[in-house]
């Protein structure tokens, strides 16, 4: 059986073996279609419903269970993540898996289609080493990221001494995984 | 949780994996056969049983048909909502699934789930198990179904897929 406790690992190796089969665009289908508009339906409805509320609600909820180190923090413009130990690239750092060229990117993959059709864009860097920060904000506001602190306060994933490594993924009022620029 | 999990290829620190996931799963399954047909969906089932679980193959070979029944109760320990019995003697290994925490959890949560779900187990098993010298059988399924290891020179009639049950959503 395809068990849940090691999803992440068998998940990563799945982004792989599809791009093998058919290259990067069957994986960046297979996020869309299979992920945010299938496996994760529940958490586009809530959203699509009620926005900012909503993605609180979710992100609450399954970040819980999946033992994250994370804060949330919110206003009535916008909805914020920290990261501080990703569930799921911690768990394959730990086991030494790395099939697929960049995990992170599956985040975007399937979060950025859902925030595109509920009527929202995401700022959002990954360090490739389970820390990453979000900014959620409606499409129409042009508000730019928060500066480091200012809305998270001391749980803001950048100014931790770990945040810096060899290479951040950075997107700007983004939904396609693929909009990104590296920076070393 | 009392198993030992060292019996398990990969570990985290959370002791029970999110039944979430299984949404994920299934919601790969129906891409692939979707994308593929039904000889991609085996094809990744079985490069999955090759490939990934291939520390899977190694712990068998090592650990014999102990090393199979300590693998499987170790896992289904981490599985949320399992019901798995997992005995065996020095010729067979036995999982009795009493409930499949994948069907239950997809089911309770009104996912439409592909009919040949069931059919992972077998095409995974028996992936891992061939290159470590045993053989997999699954009979039944929709729910709760029965899955045999045995050594791979026994004696037994080849799986037929019509034994293992097509999945009803709800």
């Amino acid at each position: 059986m395809l068990g849940s406790y090691d999803f992440c690992g068998h998940y990563e190796w799945t982004f792989e073996w599809l791009c093998q089969q058919d290259g990067e665009p069957l994986v960046r289908e297979y996020w869309d279609t299979a992920i945010a508009r299938d496996s994760q339906k529940h958490a586009s409805a809530l959203i699509s419903e009620k926005g900012i509320e909503g993605m609180k609600e979710y992100w609450g909820h399954t970040l819980d269970h999946e033992a994250a180190g994370y804060a949330l923090s919110a206003t009535d413009d916008v909805f914020r993540i920290d990261m501080h130990a990703c569930p799921s690239k911690g768990f394959l750092i730990r086991n030494g898996l790395a099939q697929y060229h960049d995990y992170c990117d599956h985040c975007m993959g399937w979060i950025g289609p859902v925030m595109k059709d509920a009527g929202f864009v995401v700022d959002h860097e990954h360090n490739h080493c389970g820390q990453c920060w979000w900014e959620v904000r409606r499409a129409e506001d042009v508000t730019p990221p928060s500066a480091p602190g200012a809305l998270s306060g001391e749980n803001d994933v950048r100014l931790m001494p770990e945040w810096k490594t060899n290479q951040t993924d950075h997107y700007e009022r983004s939904t396609n995984p693929d909009d990104k620029t590296t920076l070393p | 949780m009392t198993e030992d999990m060292n019996a398990l290829p990969y570990t985290d620190t959370k002791p029970v994996g999110a039944a979430d996931f299984y949404f994920a799963i299934n919601a790969t399954f129906h891409f692939i056969l979707k994308k593929m047909g039904a000889d991609g969906l085996r094809r990744y089932w079985t490069d999955l049983g090759t490939r990934y679980f291939a520390t899977v193959t190694k712990q068998w070979q090592q650990g014999g048909l102990a090393g199979v029944a300590d693998y499987w109760r170790a896992f289904f320990a981490a599985e949320p909502g399992a019901q798995v019995k997992v005995s065996h003697t020095d010729e067979v290994v036995t999982l009795e699934v009493k409930v499949c925490p994948a069907i239950k959890h997809l089911r309770e949560n009104g996912r439409e789930i592909i009919p040949c779900f069931c059919q992972h187990c077998y095409f995974i098993n028996e992936a891992i198990a061939a290159p470590a010298g045993f053989t997999a059988r699954v009979t039944g399924g929709n729910g709760a179904c029965r899955q045999t290891f045995y050594k791979r020179d026994a004696q037994v009639p080849e799986q037929d897929i019509k034994h293992i049950k097509e999945v009803a959503s709800c």
